[in-house]
């Protein structure tokens, strides 16, 4: 029994010690981290995508770090949450993020799953950007706390209208969506800007289930519309089968994807076969940004990822921090009020990764820029050139 | 006329996956009375099974194509098989005794396990089958097309369905299968081993499984570790309609399952196909409870 006493009294001994040398070594003048949260998919079906955001932002964070922090010398420290891309796990993410009383969050991938988490950010007040949410709905329910470092879809709707009749110069099109807020949003807008322009026509207008693996049946009733062109406003998981099944029910159609439905994973599940001559109407992707802050951030993850993030999304997230830390170090403040107020009506022009950054009076990001790749037969994205004969 | 037909195959072509898969389900329900939630994920680890094997350069392009299927779905069938004996070593027969609710539970467990395993092995990503494992021949009969991949599921999975049969109604480790279904202690005391039909049941069944799942593997090439759940859920529903527990049952109930999906996705709509496909379930269920071919078993008391 007194062998057990004491030895409760050297640990408690110990951890004394080690507590005080904690700090001691750490120095007087040490600060608390800022802590801003990463609401991602770092698993589940998009885990590819909430990986390399996570990456991303670690090099955004490690930079200004190594610069010396902000707030005069406070380092930044990431926390990530998991939403798994899901709906229901958006919203318990989002309770985590708030319990672990971080400043802001950038959040998150996936329309629909913003939704949830961004309604509960801003009932609790706390700055949220989103990265990889890109439904017009977002910004329209007059939120104060919720921004997005990527553009919204009527844009890129706008932009794949002017790409057909512009372009292409097709007469028939088929609009396939999934019913995702996101999918749904920007087939609409591609909808509503084609029947604008009024010169090609949309023949064939309908949605898949996601998580489906068969869509002979859909596909089928599409190919006896005759479309020049079909328009998938999906995920590459189904957008690879589609496009996939599409050939072999011998449609000769160009398949263009929306900006969530071509990347290296597409190709691979299409086949390279398939998957060439495939389009996509996108923002640019982080290897074709010409931007000052660009080159150093790619080369960087190069470095330590041995490939440039395949998607454009992951680098609005570091822009999305970028904009965070940029606010805090101007108002020095971690109010998300304050840092709201900022970013709304003062940032002009920061330099991002992705271009300068700047946001209108609903939270969306202003100067809108799309391009059409296409996929080339060794499976990498160039941008499209038109031929001319 | 021609586009029914076509869809009829395609529904088809993906019933008879579902059937190899529903049959695991109806065996050990037929055997244990217990529903074995982590069998869609032996069907998914199996197509993963053949997945490494295919990439592999073993099997590569330096074989003919039948051989290096041959061996993919025996080399799967076997690996799932043996994790099939060792989840019911491991987490079912500690609990047999217990309460069913109990072994449910223990399922779910051994899902979410095997779930997680295989996205720690495989990672995260979707997998895709290379381009060159089956060859996209398409052949044209009386107007309608079929490729070689549909005919290769209809084939391979009839015959095992066959072959099952068989042995379940014509050997004499069927009767004694037969026999433990309709009640453990009776067919001990006709001196069957009845721990050693469970763990037969718990080969079989996730074998079957592990083929169903190199060929969906190969039909839509893309694989994903969540696939398990959403297949097993269709196939549990095959059991069902079909009776579990009923062996003929299963294999009606899958191909039905299919052709309803494609019917429903091709002519309503496909965003309504489920809902199609589980009004009819309810239907069913409501004129014939035992489901298609289900008898009426007098409960144990």
């Amino acid at each position: 029994m007194k062998g057990y006493r004491m030895y409760l009294v050297l640990i408690s001994l110990a951890l004394v010690l080690v507590s005080a040398l904690g700090t001691g070594a750490l120095g007087a003048g040490k600060l608390d981290p800022i802590r801003i949260g990463l609401q991602a998919p770092i698993t589940d079906q998009w885990a590819y995508e909430g990986e390399m955001a996570k990456n991303c932002v670690q090099i955004v964070a490690d930079e200004i770090n190594g610069k010396g922090g902000i707030l005069g010398g406070r380092k930044i420290e990431i926390v990530v949450g998991d939403d798994q891309g899901s709906v229901r796990q958006s919203a318990l993410t989002a309770q985590r993020m708030i319990s672990e009383k971080v400043v802001a969050v950038i959040s998150t991938y996936g329309s629909s799953v913003a939704e949830p988490s961004a309604t509960i950010y801003e009932r609790e007040g706390l700055l949220n950007i989103a990265y990889g949410a890109t439904a017009v709905e977002l910004t329209e329910r007059g939120w104060k706390y919720f921004f997005r470092t990527c553009f919204k879809d009527d844009h890129q709707g706008t932009f794949f209208a002017r790409f057909v009749n512009g372009t292409l110069k097709v007469g028939n099109v088929a609009v396939l969506h999934d019913n995702t807020t996101f999918g749904k949003g920007l087939a609409e807008a591609a909808r509503v800007s084609l029947e604008n322009a009024n010169k090609a026509k949309i023949v064939f207008y309908d949605a898949v289930t996601p998580g489906e693996r068969d869509f002979t049946p859909i596909l089928t009733r599409m190919q006896k519309t005759n479309p020049d062109v079909v328009y998938f406003t999906g995920y590459y998981p189904e957008a690879g089968l589609i496009a996939r099944q599409m050939r072999s029910l011998g449609s000769k159609a160009i398949f263009v994807g929306g900006n969530a439905a071509i990347n290296d994973e597409f190709v691979e599940i299409a086949g390279i076969d398939v998957a060439k001559g495939s389009l996509t109407t996108q923002e640019p992707l982080p290897i074709h940004l010409e931007f000052p802050e660009s080159k150093g951030f790619l080369d960087e993850y190069i470095s330590r990822h041995n490939a440039p993030p395949s998607s454009p999304w992951p680098v609005y997230a570091a822009d999305a921090l970028k904009v965070i830390a940029a606010a805090i170090d101007s108002t020095g403040s971690t109010d998300s009020k304050v840092l709201a107020d900022y970013i709304r009506n003062e940032m002009k022009d920061l330099p991002g990764i992705t271009g300068p950054i700047g946001f209108d009076s609903l939270g969306d990001r202003t100067g809108a820029m799309y391009l059409a790749y296409e996929v080339t037969p060794d499976g990498t994205l160039q941008p499209y050139q038109p031929y001319q004969p | 006329m021609v586009l029914f037909i076509e869809q009829l195959v395609n529904g088809l072509t993906v019933g008879a996956v579902y059937s190899l898969v529903a049959l695991g389900y109806t065996m050990v329900y037929g055997v244990m009375r217990m529903i074995n939630f982590a069998h869609g994920d032996f069907f998914m680890i199996g197509s993963y099974l053949g997945f490494t094997l295919i990439s592999s350069a073993f099997l590569g392009r330096t074989i003919p194509l039948w051989v290096a299927l041959t061996i993919m779905v025996l080399f799967s069938m076997g690996g799932v098989g043996a994790i099939g004996i060792i989840v019911e070593r491991a987490a079912y027969r500690p609990l047999r005794k217990t309460s069913r609710l109990t072994a449910v539970v223990s399922a779910i467990g051994v899902s979410i396990f095997l779930q997680n395993a295989v996205m720690l092995i495989w990672g995260p990503r979707y997998r895709a089958y290379p381009s060159w494992s089956v060859p996209d021949v398409t052949w044209q009969v009386g107007g309608i097309y079929i490729n070689l991949m549909q005919v290769l599921i209809l084939s391979i999975s009839i015959g095992l369905m066959v072959a099952l049969y068989f042995f379940v109604q014509r050997t004499t480790v069927g009767a004694a299968i037969r026999a433990t279904a309709i009640d453990h202690d009776t067919a001990r005391l006709m001196g069957i081993d009845v721990d050693q039909i469970i763990r037969l049941i718990f080969l079989i069944g996730p074998a079957l499984g592990a083929a169903a799942g190199v060929l969906l593997g190969l039909y839509y090439r893309q694989i994903h570790f969540t696939v398990g759940w959403t297949y097993g859920l269709k196939a549990f529903t095959a059991a069902i309609m079909g009776g579990i527990g009923n062996i003929p049952g299963a294999m009606a109930g899958g191909l039905l399952l299919g052709i309803l999906e494609m019917l429903g996705a091709g002519y309503i709509s496909s965003a309504w196909k489920d809902v199609f496909v589980f009004f009819i379930l309810i239907l069913l269920l409501i004129f014939r409870p035992t489901g298609l071919l289900g008898e009426r078993i007098a409960e144990k008391v």
